[in-house]
């Protein structure tokens, strides 16, 4: 059985106030575009109701509703009547997710890999570069990887998203 | 103060004529836009801040020192990088706490960020530009029937994007009604075109591209604009996918809103890479020339 987490909970509400004001009103989830897809098994409403509830183990190990499949078009916090930040709050759900070393989608981790490696998201390729040249474009000058490296060193970033472990 | 681009990932690293459209248009209607190097991912709001909010954070405060460093603002060619760069700044500047903490962080690289630098995306330029254009059009995109994407970063969190209409946008629609060409109606216009759930859950992403490619052929539309690089991508990449897994047979040619603007502007079609899109754009030519 799931049992109130005050800490949790309260450890949400330090992330993003605005949790606070929910009245679950249900607006959030009529809004969702992946709510109505996935006939409500995707449901913003609920995961706040559970955040509100401090449900950690069901938002954070089970995942249900998967907080991953936000889409981040934010039209549930324009349309909250009570001004909810949900995507900050959902934010903040999946930094704990990857924190605790639970599952998330590997493409996430494709790229904080490429983003560690290269500064970039998308390094530029060989035909790229040729590419841009048929086109009369300057050379891209990227940062230079060290200074990314020594800066995500202070956030302590390969350790949190578990760099070096397989993934589950 | 004068605007430096802010190429991204995306544009320069895969879609590389969609900066030759902006960087011609930008330079026809007289705005001088220089590059600024150094630059790292923005990174990317559906992708790095989901993972961890603290290197979200000293990430784009970095990219931002640049800026401020070469006393230049930033005009961004993405809509994720310009929703990452506005939040970034947006929070850094309204919490002092937060500021102090990122500030330590940058100190390890000798950089400081003060907060003097503004972030603009770049059909927010073209539309405080749009007399201009209107003026400037040689080549009117005359009985050409657009469907408008202005997508979620562009617009949302509008208390941090502070620009157009979150729920009923008009600007991109207003740009393209300035060159000429006939801005469609279509029902679900602010909505999501599906791209940041390719990351987690293809079918859902592509069931999102579907609802709106069939409201776009409700409306009539002849080819589809886009001021995002992942919409871009969703659109010009996909729409063949959409087809092969829902049995449909869109077909719709996808443009970033520079393209069209240099296209009426009469900046020589050749020069623009239109031959690098997926789906063919020479029916759409024909049709305007």
């Amino acid at each position: 059985m799931q049992m109130v987490d005050f800490v949790f909970r309260n450890e949400l509400i330090k992330e993003d106030f605005s949790l606070n004001y929910c009245y679950q009103c249900g607006t959030c989830s009529s809004t969702c575009p992946v709510a109505l897809i996935t006939n409500g098994e995707y449901n913003p409403r609920k995961i706040i109701e559970q955040s509100l509830l401090g449900f950690k183990d069901l938002l954070l190990k089970d995942q249900t509703p998967n907080v991953w499949l936000c889409c981040t078009c934010q039209m549930c916090v324009e349309e909250c009547p009570q001004n909810v930040f949900l995507t900050e709050i959902f934010e903040a759900i999946k930094n704990r997710i990857v924190l605790l070393g639970e599952p998330y989608p590997e493409t996430y981790k494709a790229q904080a890999k490429s983003v560690l490696e290269n500064g970039l998201a998308i390094p530029l390729t060989q035909p790229i570069i040729r590419r841009r040249d048929q086109l009369g474009l300057p050379n891209v000058k990227s940062a230079n990887i060290e200074e990314i490296t020594k800066l995500l060193e202070t956030t302590n970033f390969k350790v949190k998203i578990k760099f070096l472990e397989e993934s589950k | 103060m004068s605007y430096n681009y802010f190429l991204g990932c995306v544009i320069p690293g895969r879609l590389p004529f969609l900066e030759a459209s902006a960087r011609k248009a930008f330079e026809k209607i007289g705005m001088k836009v220089g590059d600024q190097a150094n630059c790292s991912c923005c990174p990317d709001p559906t992708g790095v801040a989901q993972l961890d909010n603290e290197s979200f954070l000293v990430l784009g405060a970095r990219n931002l020192c640049l800026f401020e460093e070469s006393n230049n603002n930033i005009l961004s060619l993405c809509s994720g990088c310009s929703e990452t760069l506005k939040t970034v700044k947006h929070i850094l500047d309204n919490d002092n706490e937060k500021k102090k903490k990122i500030n330590m962080k940058l100190k390890e690289i000798g950089r400081n960020y003060k907060g003097k630098v503004d972030v603009k995306h770049f059909a927010e330029a073209l539309f405080e530009n749009i007399e201009k254009i209107k003026k400037m059009v040689k080549k009117p995109l005359k009985d050409l029937k657009v469907a408008g994407h202005p997508g979620c970063h562009y617009l949302r969190p509008s208390e941090i994007i502070n620009w157009d209409d979150p729920l009923n946008p008009q600007t991109l629609d207003k740009l393209i009604a300035a060159i000429g060409a006939d801005p469609v109606d279509y029902t679900l216009k602010s909505d999501c075109c599906g791209n940041p759930l390719e990351k987690s859950d293809k079918d859902i992403s592509l069931t999102m591209l579907e609802y709106k490619l069939q409201s776009m052929k409700e409306a009539g539309t002849d080819c589809i604009v886009c001021v995002c690089p992942a919409c871009y991508q969703q659109f010009d990449f996909n729409q063949k996918e959409v087809n092969k897994n829902k049995n449909t047979d869109y077909n719709f040619p996808v443009f970033y809103i520079t393209e069209l603007i240099a296209l009426a502007l009469g900046i020589d079609e050749e020069t623009l890479g239109l031959n690098f899109h997926r789906i063919k754009v020479k029916e759409i030519l024909q049709k305007i020339s």
